[in-house]
């Protein structure tokens, strides 16, 4: 075949330029050690790899924001744990509590360690995590949700709200970063049960007071009759005395001097007061005068509230007189100056039994493991959900070390292969150049003698 | 003896003389390109012829008179002329979009640089901040990361553009050097003819025309027959742009706009009558070829992609940002807005709207802040929600007993549009438990999810900005997303409780007596709240309807079965439609289905396709949600590499294919130094012998003159 002695050169010319493209490229491959460093490279793959680039650096991130999660719930199962011992050892005085060989003076020593753990558990409900309150709820609290009222404390009032603080959401799943004070101190309970606070200020009074009156348990009058308070217009029923037959479903018997009387044992602020109060027979109910002038059996309890505490009230639809206290308090019938016998107010009233402290505190042991199955179930989700998290975490370790390996055998170059590669292109290369240097210049021309 | 011998020496000294000639001239020409190799043909001298009766001096017969150059032949095969110009042009067509797209390429930065490293970016920012809402640092990271993201896309967004920007200018280039081309190639068909004629050998003018259409065949993709007056016509796809002497001129490459509102770049001819937007030639390859090719099928779908996925982006993120309540109690603003505003989001036209890191999303509107919402229980009862609603004791708002209505229906208004939720908690219906009405609310993807807080015992209705329906998109329409909603119930008298036992679900569950539930920024919850972030998060692992279309499309009556043709109520809504995808008409109704785009005129604002069921007046037309967002990228980033991959290795074989013709054409016409020495040495002996064997003659002669006397 002819060969035209352009064609020569311009096949050399092209094989060592295809040679040392190939040549560079293995070069670039080796020294960056990636084989795909533009989606051209290898298109099939290249969505793949983006998607692993997105993968991993996702995964990689949500393993941090997994640890993050567990390292805020276990702060939180830590301030849990804590309430628990609180809660336990509550349950301990009032075991301790619940015996009748101790005196007033132990009882009140009891009191005292109680309102000690009191004052721990509304530490507790103010404990924070990397500046939130982990109990506080979703809004940013600038100071501590759970505030004492009172000296000692009365009541505990709540400024936080019952969200959750943010949810880690992995794989479609939601993962509550908190517990709320509702799970955790079962406060404002949806079942009406007390909560730690209310539990643990009621134990202390108990053991402190002594004896806890409840109000008035039900209804005053007899079936079909009506008990009237206050007239409340013109042609208006008048005031039901207790001197009224066939009204009441307890007949008032009065003491010997026809009165009845009765002894308010009561506190304000912690200050102990017993105050007597006598009404006649012929006294209403509630005629709506209030104190001091007037003379019905509510105005006259109320007259000494301020020293009891505790205020009366008729509510006519129930039929019953209220007595609400701010502390504990105890209502007992007494005799009237000078009388023998006692009149019957309480039963008429329909005050419920007195119940003795250590009657009380037994009941009061119920509310306290109310309170702490609530703090333990709180505590068994946060544990299971750290323990989810935990598996989660290796879970998504495992796949970001899998993923990489995937994304380097798409990425990597193989570095034994393109070894090979490169140094057999290297040898075709070197031939080529050897070939050409040869060929050049080598035509019939140089072997015509000029001698 | 005669002076005869002397003749015809004379003759093989000017003939070999004259083949020396030729061999000079093809080794002098041995690298001119275009150059075939010519050879001497020699042939015998016209011979004396004896005539019977006269004898001549070497008897009867003829007598030789020695040797003449018959002609120079120009050795050249057309056929293969054909072939390599092919390659050539395909050759060419591959190369430029090979360059182009290497830039392209590069400006993307895939896999480690470009838009899909600045997406992940942006996702795991907000990864982050959802871990630690409340955290200045990884808010201020989110809105980092969201101006990278918007700023790598205007980068790479303006590379396309720019990229389409040197495409024209290049081929107006490529075009001025057509035109030259053609102008040379006229001229020398006209000296060619003009040889011809007078029968001459216009060998080198051949060479140099062949040679010009070479060249020109790298610019586009040519056609050549050769008349019978030796002109040649040169053609593109049946347009003549060489007839004998007349060269028609292209005119430069203009952009137009095509039936479908596309801007093409196309190339006419000179002398068009309507410039602006001529009868177009088709290129077929060549350079012409690739850029035509580059700029309309390859950079227009790049940009419309990027473009696609910018908007939707953009779209499926402020549609969560906007539904959401910043660290403010505001409204959430949109985290990307268009540079320049009251126009739509594009890759180049994309920039961030939030500058403060208190203006985050970080909550969504819930029931369960707020007191709007009830326990649901009895006193002292726990709910069972897999329980039947009707006679369930345990709920504090019996329904109605058995016997009454147990039928109504829930409104929930949210982003402007009102829908409706037909509810029946009687034995079998939608909401006989409380867990059925959940699911069964949820899957009718309103924007506001249901969900039963069991610690609580409270039904919680949530703002979800990402479960909504295709209709619900349809409904919004322009209206701006909300981060409020409400419901009322139909049962529900105004402002009232109906007591018990009640026939409307809202009081059942235990939103006693609340006809409505708005809910509005003091409802949200405070800072440390992540569900707007958690919200954000999933934009980036569902999936979404690319491209976009979230506009109503309404025809004044009711149309199809059959092909239906329908504009939308605003212009450019159907920008990101393309022929071949897949819409849902008539989302969420009874109606519903899927159809396929046949054809889009987006000047006109329609698209075509065709129903197979009948369509009532103000139908909906959404995109199917097919893919996420980074998959979406992901297939354009494979196409690319794809097409420049493809455009590399065509190059690459066009150019193995192009050279091996030629070697192949070059073989029978190409020049060898060797053969040509051989030639030469060969000339050169002959000449040696005809000059020796002259010296000889004239010996005899001296001779035979020796012999007169002097």
């Amino acid at each position: 075949m002819r060969i035209a002695t352009s064609t020569i050169y311009a096949q050399q010319t092209q094989a060592i330029d295809e040679q040392s493209a190939l040549y560079a490229q293995l070069g670039a491959q080796l020294s960056s050690g990636k084989k795909l460093t533009q989606p051209s490279d290898d298109p099939a793959q290249i969505a793949q790899d983006l998607q692993l680039h997105t993968t991993i650096s996702t995964e990689t991130q949500q393993s941090t924001n997994v640890q993050g999660a567990v390292s805020q719930l276990t702060s939180t199962d830590s301030a849990l744990s804590s309430l628990t011992s609180v809660i336990q050892s509550a349950r301990q005085l009032a075991v301790q509590g619940a015996s009748d060989t101790l005196s007033a003076s132990q009882r009140s020593a009891l009191a005292d360690q109680v309102d000690q753990l009191l004052q721990q558990a509304i530490a507790i409900g103010n404990t924070q995590y990397d500046g939130q309150y982990v109990f506080g709820g979703s809004a940013t609290n600038a100071t501590a949700p759970v505030q004492a009222q009172g000296s000692p404390v009365s009541a505990v009032t709540f400024t936080g709200n019952e969200q959750s603080q943010g949810q880690l959401v992995y794989n479609g799943q939601d993962f509550p970063l908190s517990t709320t004070l509702q799970a955790a101190f079962n406060y404002d309970a949806s079942d009406g049960s007390p909560d730690v606070f209310q539990t643990l200020i009621a134990l202390r009074d108990t053991l402190q007071n002594g004896t806890v009156a409840d109000e008035s348990s039900s209804a005053m009058n007899q079936a079909g009759a009506v008990i009237y308070g206050a007239p409340s217009g013109a042609g208006a029923p008048a005031s039901t005395t207790l001197s009224a037959s066939g009204v009441f479903a307890t007949k008032p018997v009065p003491d010997s001097s026809g009165n009845f009387t009765i002894t308010i044992n009561g506190s304000v602020n912690g200050v102990q007061s017993v105050q007597t109060i006598t009404v006649p027979a012929t006294a209403a109910i509630d005629d709506g005068v209030p104190p001091p002038a007037g003379t019905s059996l509510v105005a006259k309890i109320n007259a000494v509230s301020a020293q009891t505490g505790v205020t009366a009230t008729f509510d006519a639809k129930t039929q019953r007189v209220t007595l609400a206290g701010t502390g504990s308090f105890s209502v007992t019938d007494t005799p009237s100056p000078g009388a023998t016998d006692s009149g019957n107010l309480t039963s008429v009233l329909n005050l419920t039994n007195q119940a003795d402290t250590v009657q009380t505190v037994s009941t009061q042991i119920g509310d306290i493991d109310t309170v702490l199955n609530a703090t333990l179930s709180a505590r068994s989700t946060i544990g299971a959900r750290i323990q989810t998290l935990g598996g989660i975490s290796d879970q998504l370790q495992t796949d970001v070390t899998d993923n990489t390996n995937v994304e380097s055998s798409i990425e990597d170059t193989d570095v034994a292969s393109a070894t090979t590669q490169f140094t057999a292109t290297q040898t075709a290369l070197e031939a080529a150049y050897a070939t050409t240097n040869r060929l050049e210049g080598k035509t019939l021309l140089d072997y015509l003698t000029n001698a | 003896m005669s002076f005869l011998g002397l003749s015809i020496l004379g003759s093989a000294l000017d003939a070999y003389q004259q083949a020396a000639d030729v061999t000079s001239n093809d080794i002098a020409n041995v690298n001119t390109p275009g150059a075939s190799r010519q050879s001497v043909n020699f042939q015998e001298a016209t011979p004396i012829v004896g005539s019977p009766g006269y004898d001549t001096l070497s008897g009867v017969g003829t007598q030789g008179t020695g040797v003449v150059v018959q002609s120079i032949t120009r050795i050249h095969q057309d056929s293969y002329d054909g072939l390599f110009r092919g390659a050539s042009s395909a050759q060419n067509y591959f190369t430029v979009e090979q360059q182009q797209l290497q830039s392209v390429q590069s400006a993307f930065g895939e896999p480690n640089n470009g838009v899909s490293a600045a997406f992940t970016a942006l996702q795991t920012a907000i990864s982050q901040l959802a871990s630690n809402p409340t955290e200045v640092s990884d808010q201020q990271g989110v809105i980092t990361a969201a101006q990278s993201f918007a700023g790598t896309l205007n980068s790479v967004g303006s590379a396309v553009q720019s990229a389409q920007a040197s495409v024209v200018q290049q081929a107006g280039s490529t075009v001025n050097q057509i035109n030259g081309l053609l102008d040379q190639i006229a001229s020398l068909n006209g000296q060619i003819r003009a040889a011809t004629a007078v029968g001459e050998n216009p060998n080198t003018y051949e060479d140099e025309r062949d040679n010009d259409i070479d060249t020109l065949s790298q610019y586009v993709n040519v056609q050549t027959s050769v008349q019978a007056n030796g002109s040649a016509l040169v053609s593109v796809n049946g347009r003549a742009l060489v007839n004998d002497t007349q060269a028609y001129h292209l005119a430069a490459p203009v952009v137009t706009t095509n039936a479908s509102g596309t801007p093409t770049l196309v190339v006419g001819f000179a002398n068009d009558p309507n410039p602006a937007s001529p009868a177009t030639i088709d290129a077929g390859s060549g350079e012409l070829g690739g850029y035509l090719d580059l700029y309309n099928t390859k950079l227009a779908s790049y940009g419309q992609q990027l473009n696609s996925f910018a908007a939707s982006a953009a779209d499926a993120i402020d549609r969560v940002s906007t539904a959401g309540y910043d660290q403010n109690g505001n409204p959430g603003a949109a985290l990307f807005v268009p540079a320049a505003p009251g126009t739509p989001i594009t890759a180049t036209n994309i920039s961030v709207g939030i500058t403060s890191p208190t203006e985050l999303p970080t909550a969504l509107a819930s029931t369960a802040a707020g007191d709007l919402t009830v326990a649901l229980n009895a006193a002292n009862d726990t709910v069972s929600t897999t329980a039947a609603v009707l006679g369930n004791a345990t709920l504090a708002h019996p329904a109605a007993a058995s016997g009454g209505s147990t039928a109504g229906t829930l409104t929930v208004t949210v982003d402007g549009a009102a829908q409706s939720f037909a509810y029946d908690f009687g034995a079998g219906g939608n909401a006989d438990t409380i867990d059925d009405f959940i699911d069964n609310f949820n899957a009718a993807q309103l924007g506001v999810t249901a969900s039963y807080d069991a610690t609580a015992q409270q039904i919680v209705f949530a703002r979800d900005p990402t479960n909504v329906s295709a209709a619900h998109l349809a409904a919004q329409g322009a209206n701006p997303t909300t981060p409020s909603f409400t419901i009322s119930d139909s049962n529900a008298p105004a402002g009232g409780s109906q007591g018990t036992p009640s026939s409307s679900l809202l009081e059942v569950l235990g939103a006693a007596g609340i006809d409505g539930v708005p809910q509005d920024a003091t409802n949200a919850v405070g800072a440390s709240d992540n569900a707007g972030t958690n919200a954000l998060l999933s934009v980036f692992s569902s999936q979404v309807g690319i491209p976009a279309v979230q506009t109503a499309a309404s025809n004044a009556t009711a149309v199809g079965p059959g092909t239906v043709t329908v504009g939308a109520a605003t212009a450019g809504a159907f920008a990101n439609v393309t022929v071949g995808q897949t819409l849902t008409i008539d989302a969420g109704t009874a109606n519903a289905e899927n159809v396929t785009v046949t054809a889009v005129n987006q000047s006109a604002g329609t698209i075509t396709f065709d129903a197979t069921k009948a369509h009532a007046a103000g139908f909906s037309v959404s995109a199917v949600p097919s893919q996420t967002l980074s998959a979406y990228y992901g297939t354009l980033v494979a196409q690319l590499g794809n097409d420049t991959s493809t455009a590399t290795t065509g190059a690459s074989s066009q150019s193995s294919l192009a050279s091996s013709i030629n070697s192949a054409r070059q073989s029978v016409d190409g020049i060898n130094v060797d053969e040509e020495t051989q030639n030469l040495i060969q000339y050169q002996s002959s000449y040696q012998a005809a000059a020796q064997t002259m010296n000889v003659l004239d010996q005899l002669l001296q001779a035979t003159l020796a012999m007169i006397p002097s």
